[in-house]
């Protein structure tokens, strides 16, 4: 095997992370996506704007908050921390800021397959007896299917490539919080510049993996 | 079943209140009229100001008693005008969506699934995928989906708009036969008269959201008051009729109508006994004073006029021909003749001006 021990580490360490982080803010993003897309409430602009701001913010800066937030001197922080929880440091840090780094792209995506789809099928479902429950996962969630998809994906891919918010939440620490962004950007501080491209060859392999998995997906649904 | 309500449109309010009891309501309007909202605050799909809806004694809204009932609760079955099947279900698991409802209810309408899709020919489709049907068969599908809801009310909402004449011609005889085999009430909204003649026990005429006429079909439409509402809109007779025999090289078939009167239509190749539709436009029914002699026309009926409206420069002449018919002329042609109520006149009425159903 060409790739040393410790590429396997890092790399199965940022996929079952940024996995972990998809999973974790899936039903939420599908949920809100739902809010903001049918559903009018006080405050709904004010609480978008919020859930997109990491998408324009620096990420440091995202990151800067999240460790306010979850740091030990926080009383969140400190809270969690008196239960034996331990967010910043560690990989939970690294997954609390890909979760919320990759959240508007995965919301944004949602939302924008919840609103293409025909809110009058809604409506007949709903006259031929359907319960809410089932008109959102007999109707509207296999018709939004493809933007859900499409945005779990880019929402993984988004916390793949997560830098400047976890290097701030959970630091840059080799063997427990390091993915392939921060040790890619190790390496080339230490001069290690053929670690560094094993590392950025197996980001582009990823990346390639993931929009023709997407693309493959999206196809496949057409043709059913 | 009682209707009174006012939903706020963004150009005029709907407002009307009107208590009917029917096996087939039509609501007959020009588009933009309001009637498809008045489906949907019937279904209650959209919201409505103030009012009372209740059907079949049931309230289902009631803005004095603060009663709202969810679309769920409503238990209607709802055919909206571009039939709305879910995309990504099979034919087989749209016409079941709402099946669920009132399984339990074991009625004697014989609205079992089979009986259902025999009645609309559409049991050779069931494993197709909806993006595979035809026009005709998409509003047959929908049509299923809302019956198999066994609703205690049918909404259809200009089921043969989408349609092309030819196809429209070919699902009207399935919408009859609907009528004729569940004996679910239907409130069909359209802006085709001969719809309305063809199926309706009652129709309601509106414009601009408001109730304009309500009544028997064949008289309401042919009303001054209706006409006003539908200017442009053709106005035909529609006729039940039950088939005698066929004379094929004359091109030719014999019919009775209920009345006992017999007419000659263009040559069908149908066996004895049938019942169909035949329609014949009011523009195309000649009148004279006296019988004609000498002339092609098959039809020569002998009646008395029984109403004249004149609208505008139209007349509309009401005749009894042991049938009604409803005869447009110019309003010169009235003064000609100097017809008036109780005139005796002859309908001259060409074979091949009838159409069949």
């Amino acid at each position: 095997m060409i790739f040393s021990a410790d590429t396997w580490q890092i790399t199965l360490f940022s996929i079952s992370v940024g996995l972990a982080s998809t999973l974790l803010i899936l039903p939420f993003g599908i949920i809100l996506a739902w809010l903001f897309a049918r559903k009018e409430w006080p405050l709904k602009s004010v609480v978008e704007t919020t859930v997109l701001l990491p998408l324009v913010m620096p990420p440091v800066s995202t990151g800067l908050i999240l460790l306010k937030i979850f740091g030990r001197r926080s009383p969140l922080g400190e809270w969690l921390y008196q239960r034996g929880f331990e967010i910043v440091f560690n990989w939970k840090g690294v997954l609390i800021a890909m979760a919320v780094m990759s959240f508007p792209l995965l919301v944004r995506s949602v939302r924008t397959s919840f609103a293409e789809v025909n809110p009058r099928l809604e409506q007949i479902a709903a006259s031929l007896g359907a319960s809410p429950l089932k008109i959102f996962f007999v109707i509207t969630i296999p018709l939004a299917y493809k933007g859900i998809v499409a945005g779990a994906l880019l929402a993984f891919s988004r916390a793949l490539g997560e830098f400047g918010a976890t290097i701030l939440v959970a630091g840059n620490i080799p063997g427990r919080t390091q993915t392939l962004s921060l040790a890619i950007y190790n390496f080339v501080q230490l001069g290690k510049d053929a670690d560094a491209y094993v590392l950025l060859g197996i980001t582009v392999v990823l990346a390639f993996s993931f929009v023709w998995l997407s693309e493959w997906l999206l196809r496949g649904r057409q043709n059913a | 079943m009682l209707l009174r309500c006012r939903v706020p449109l963004a150009t005029f309010d709907l407002d009307v209140g009107v208590s009917f009891d029917a096996r087939v309501t039509a609501i007959f309007g020009p588009s933009g009229s309001g009637k498809t909202t008045l489906l949907d605050a019937i279904a209650g799909l959209r919201e409505i100001a103030a009012g009372e809806i209740e059907v079949g004694g049931k309230t289902l809204f009631s803005s004095a008693r603060k009663i709202n009932l969810p679309p769920q609760r409503r238990n209607l079955g709802y055919v909206p005008q571009e039939g709305a099947l879910f995309p990504h279900l099979s034919v087989r698991r749209n016409i079941l969506f709402g099946s669920e409802r009132n399984s339990r209810v074991t009625d004697a309408k014989m609205m079992s699934i089979e009986h259902v899709l025999e009645v609309l020919e559409i049991s050779h489709l069931l494993q197709r995928s909806v993006t595979e049907l035809s026009g005709g068969e998409a509003q047959r599908v929908a049509l299923a989906r809302a019956i198999l809801s066994r609703p205690q009310l049918l909404l259809l909402d200009e089921p043969l708009a989408a349609l092309d004449v030819g196809l429209k011609e070919k699902i009207l005889p399935y919408l009859a036969r609907v009528r004729d085999e569940f004996g679910v009430p239907m409130i069909y909204v359209t802006h085709n008269i001969t719809e309305v003649l063809a199926l309706a026990d009652w129709v309601l005429v509106i414009r601009s959201g408001r109730l304009m006429a309500q009544g028997l079909p064949a008289e309401t439409l042919t009303s001054s008051r209706a006409l006003r509402a539908i200017p442009e809109e053709e106005l035909e007779n529609v006729f039940t009729v039950e088939f005698i025999d066929s004379d094929k090289p004359a091109g030719r078939s014999r019919v009775r109508l209920s009345s006992g009167a017999e007419i000659f239509v263009p040559y069908l190749p149908v066996s004895a006994g049938r019942t169909l539709q035949v329609r014949v436009r009011a523009d195309d029914i000649l009148l004279g004073t006296q019988r004609p002699e000498g002339i092609s026309a098959g039809n020569i009926l002998p009646g008395t006029v029984r109403a004249i409206d004149i609208v505008d420069d139209q007349a509309l002449v009401r005749v009894d021909a042991r049938e009604i018919f409803c005869v447009r002329l110019t309003a010169g042609a009235v003064i000609r003749l100097a017809l008036r109520v109780g005139s005796s006149v002859f309908l001259i009425i060409k074979t091949r001006s009838f159409r069949i159903l």
